[in-house]
């Protein structure tokens, strides 16, 4: 089976194998003509086929009559951060984000900056289905233009929404790993203009990146590695389009990328309380620090885009996933590793605290995380069966939002089949290590009787 | 006749925005970079609306197959067949219709010789093509798109060494030129400062769309007509929008036709330069024939299209040669059209003889050819030429690419058209009046076969 996956948020796939450039142009001419020969922005990340491909979505794009403007290299959530500004009906990232090199993708923002909403997704998916683009007579063909100076506005607005002053005065030093993605050129300007000593690593726009793009425990080791020789504050580590982020602590310790979405939470809300977003299968130490707060967590779907959507219809002040990603809608409607690393910065300053005391004053909980094998088609079917297990089930509450996810007074479990690979994922999150490791086995143990 | 893609010897052709489509530039962007195998391959392209979107298209095709793509810009067609084998490409593809009107846009293939694809090697690119069997390459195996420095300069160089420079030098001509909002508007100008040429133009704004029909036929060329007399101009250059054909105007204002143009550049080469054959289409006028025999070199006749005179040029060992329409080839330079090298060679005729071109004009012997179509079902059109073979089958026929007769002093020349559905016919004779006679001749003969 091909990797391709076309959904209503974007395509992603292995480049040279699902994602060719003929998919990549009708995409794109499907999302042109969705937009109706208005203006689009295009940014993509530093990766070897991502010039490629955005040659292919330019191509798509002006054919249907549509204006670009071409960021060049861009992270998503700066390209997303200007939709507005200039007043673009729509943006197009080309970034594999955190998945590993050979992988690429397409995302579809709207004219808000948030990803496309999943029902005007689904309309460019009908148009891609039909093949019925629009084509501009050759006299209306849309033009390419290029846009250099995007940095400027964007650092103004971030250096207003977060405390610059306090940052500036705690006079920090970091470790910044962007991956060689996205980020690099901007790393720079970003310390800076934030008065923070930065030593940037893996920074080169080689096309390839420097480990795995996911910012995690295990690809921050350089990172923890650097900050045992030069003493920092923080350490930052990256995905290649500044989508998502992980931190290491000023004592070298690597922190699960659960906790940085729980860190701004427990920040954020202390200044202004309000309805959180995040997914149906984040760590339950957002809910804590949320009740702590007295604020409300509203859960979604799997999927950036619906977490986006969501915090527009609850008017949610902070939406984030346990992937290390976080979005301020009063910022922008994107998940944004500058705003993260502003918001982390922010609190180490105005509370006067270490990183290391950030993750140590969240609740703890121990996640189990397993794989079930299983041929795609019938992972929803086995699902399904152990929603009707109640012996299974038996005092807990369930929820079928995305999946099936049980909760009990002390933990949870989610299984859910995942879009990308023919497996079931299995997350059991619990007080005790012992419990969730009972539960993510009685799962799985489960799951591979059904199929 | 239905709005489809041209796909022929010379090249993928269609509307920009209908039947020509970027997924489609891509498709055979991937066949060929799948045909010519890894390595880099020259891109360049005309200034029409549509060529960046079709560049775009190019590019991405090419990369997907593991090719690195050498981007020219915006450069002359000759240009970029000069230097796919100089950069070491494995082949180029040029974005232009030529000289189609704007709303069209085109590729066409270049080996890596620097000629257009034989019409064989088409063939099997189109078969490429067709199986849709295309090389991917993983990421670590894509290569970026890279800028060759400066192209256009080493073409004009070759050109340069070619002609007595600093015979023209001496004698400065002023020259006015149309560059058709082409290719020639942004390298013409420094072209002719080689020459110290006094030299106005028009045609110079860079749009996208064209002030002008592109095709330089007389009847086109009115603004650089008004231009060479109004600025005193000892000649008129003009362009077609991807700098590979050339026409010429005379110091009085007058086109002097492109056959005639060729004539020029074919009567300076085997003056100054070097003697032996030269070739022409089976459709190009006698007057070309004229010159080559006062300098006693033998004349081949090739099949219509570029390609078929580049390989009979190539064949036969000839020096000069080229397309009625005011394509010139002179193969010491390279074996394609290419409206710098004729202009270069003119500009030395002028300065060798010290003459005006309507002196020049007046030396050699006129015809009156003249061009005429029928509009006919393909069926009918087959066995309408089958007809006029047998009816002249006792004359000296030519059937290489329809039916040619050659007669003492006058010719005919029929055949189906490529790109429409019709039927051509050319006849030239010392008179209009012997040319409209042929043609009246044959057109009876085609139409009663056609029931028209």
């Amino acid at each position: 089976m091909k990797t391709l996956r076309l959904a209503n948020f974007g395509m992603q796939g292995m480049v040279g194998e699902a994602l060719t450039p003929e998919i990549v142009i009708d995409f794109a001419a499907a999302f042109g003509t969705f937009l109706n020969r208005e203006t689009v922005l295009v940014g993509r990340d530093t990766r070897q086929s991502s010039r490629m491909l955005r040659s292919a979505v330019i191509a798509g794009l002006t054919s249907t009559g549509c204006r670009v403007l071409d960021f060049g290299v861009c992270p998503t959530p700066m390209l997303q951060f200007s939709a507005e500004r200039y007043s673009a009906a729509g943006a197009v990232s080309i970034s594999g984000g955190h998945n590993p090199m050979g992988w690429n993708a397409v995302q579809l923002i709207s004219s808000t900056g948030a990803f496309i909403e999943p029902v005007g997704g689904d309309t460019v998916l009908d148009i891609y289905h039909g093949r019925d683009f629009e084509r501009a007579a050759w006299n209306t063909i849309g033009v390419v233009e290029e846009v250099n100076d995007f940095t400027g506005p964007y650092f103004d607005a971030l250096l207003e929404f977060v405390d610059t002053d306090a940052i500036r005065s705690a006079d920090f030093s970091a470790v910044i790993d962007p991956v060689n993605g996205a980020g690099c050129r901007f790393v720079e300007p970003f310390s800076k203009r934030l008065g923070v000593k930065t030593i940037p690593i893996n920074h080169e726009e080689s096309g390839y990146l420097a480990h795995e793009p996911e910012p995690r425990p295990r690809n921050a080791r350089q990172v923890a590695n650097l900050m045992n020789v030069v003493p920092s504050n923080i350490g930052f580590v990256a995905s290649s389009d500044m989508g998502r982020l992980s931190i290491v602590s000023e004592l070298g310790e690597t922190a699960s990328e659960e906790y940085t979405f729980s860190i701004i939470a427990n920040h954020v809300l202390g200044k202004q309380s309000g309805v959180v977003v995040t997914n149906c299968c984040t760590t339950r130490t957002i809910d804590e620090v949320a009740s702590r707060h007295g604020s409300v967590v509203v859960k979604t779907r799997v999927g950036q885009a619906y977490i986006l959507s969501a915090m527009a219809d609850e008017q949610g002040v902070l939406g984030g996933e346990g992937n290390g990603s976080v979005a301020m809608p009063e910022f922008s409607r994107a998940f944004d590793a500058f705003l993260m690393m502003g918001l982390i910065l922010e609190a180490m300053a105005t509370c006067g605290a270490r990183a290391s005391e950030l993750v140590a004053a969240l609740p703890r909980y121990h996640m189990v995380k397993r794989k079930v094998s299983g041929e795609s088609h019938r992972c929803y079917q086995a699902i399904d069966r152990l929603s009707r297990n109640e012996t299974w089930s038996g005092g807990g509450t369930p929820s079928t939002v995305d999946g099936l996810r049980v909760d009990w007074e002390d933990g949870w479990v989610h299984l859910r089949a995942s879009h990308t690979e023919p497996v079931v994922r299995v997350i059991s999150e619990s007080k005790s290590k012992d419990e969730a490791e009972n539960r993510a086995d009685e799962a799985t143990r489960l799951l591979e009787h059904v199929l | 006749m239905r709005d489809t893609p041209k796909v022929g010897i010379s090249g993928v052709r269609g509307i920009a925005g209908s039947s020509f489509t970027p997924q489609l530039a891509t498709s055979f962007a991937q066949a060929f970079g799948t045909y010519v195998g890894p390595g880099s391959v020259l891109v360049g392209r005309d200034t029409r609306r549509s060529g960046p979107m079709i560049e775009n298209a190019v590019i991405t095709g090419l990369q997907s197959t593991g090719c690195k793509p050498l981007l020219a810009g915006v450069v002359p067609t000759p240009t970029l067949l000069v230097m796919t084998p100089r950069l070491g490409a494995r082949g180029g593809i040029a974005i232009t219709a030529s000289h189609n009107p704007e709303q069209w846009n085109a590729l066409k293939f270049i080996d890596e010789n620097g000629t257009f694809l034989t019409p064989s090697r088409a063939s099997e690119l189109y078969d490429v093509y067709h199986q849709r069997e295309f090389r991917m390459v993983p990421e670590h195996d894509i290569s970026e798109p890279s800028v060759p420095r400066d192209c256009v300069e080493p073409h004009f160089q070759e050109i340069l060494n070619y002609v007595d420079i600093e015979a023209i030098r001496k004698r400065p001509v002023k020259v006015a030129a149309d560059c058709c909002n082409g290719v020639g508007a942004i390298h013409t100008p420094r072209f002719l400062e080689h020459f110290n040429c006094d030299f106005v133009a028009c045609g110079l704004s860079v749009t996208g769309q064209f002030d002008r029909e592109p095709e330089p036929l007389p009847h086109n060329l009115g603004t650089l007509s008004e231009l060479v007399t109004s600025h005193g101009a000892d000649i008129g250059f003009a362009q077609d929008p991807d700098g590979d054909r050339l026409a010429i105007v005379d110091e009085k204002g007058t086109p002097i036709g492109e056959d005639l143009t060729v004539a020029l550049a074919v009567r300076q080469v085997l003056d100054a330069h070097e003697k032996g054959p030269v070739v022409v289409h089976l459709s190009t006028s006698r007057c070309i024939r004229a010159v080559a025999e006062s300098y006693g070199c033998p004349v081949h006749l090739s099949k219509i299209g570029e390609i078929n005179v580049t390989e009979k040029m190539l064949e036969t060992g000839a020096v000069v040669g080229g397309e009625s329409n005011g394509g010139v080839i002179i193969p010491a330079i390279h074996p394609c059209r290419d409206s710098y090298a004729a202009m270069a060679v003119v500009l030395e005729l002028l300065a060798k003889t010290g003459k005006r071109v309507s002196e020049l004009r007046a030396e050699i012997p006129t015809f009156v050819l003249v061009r005429d179509k029928i509009p006919i079902e393909i069926e009918d059109a087959v066995n309408a030429l089958r007809s006029v073979r047998r009816h002249y089958d006792d004359r000296d026929l030519n059937l290489m690419d329809g039916v040619h007769v050659d007669f003492d002093d006058r010719w005919f020349h029929t055949r189906i058209s490529n790109t429409e559905p019709v039927v051509r016919i050319t006849a030239e004779a010392p008179d209009e009046k012997g040319a409209l006679a042929l043609i009246k001749e044959v057109r009876g003969l085609i139409e009663g076969v056609a029931n028209i």
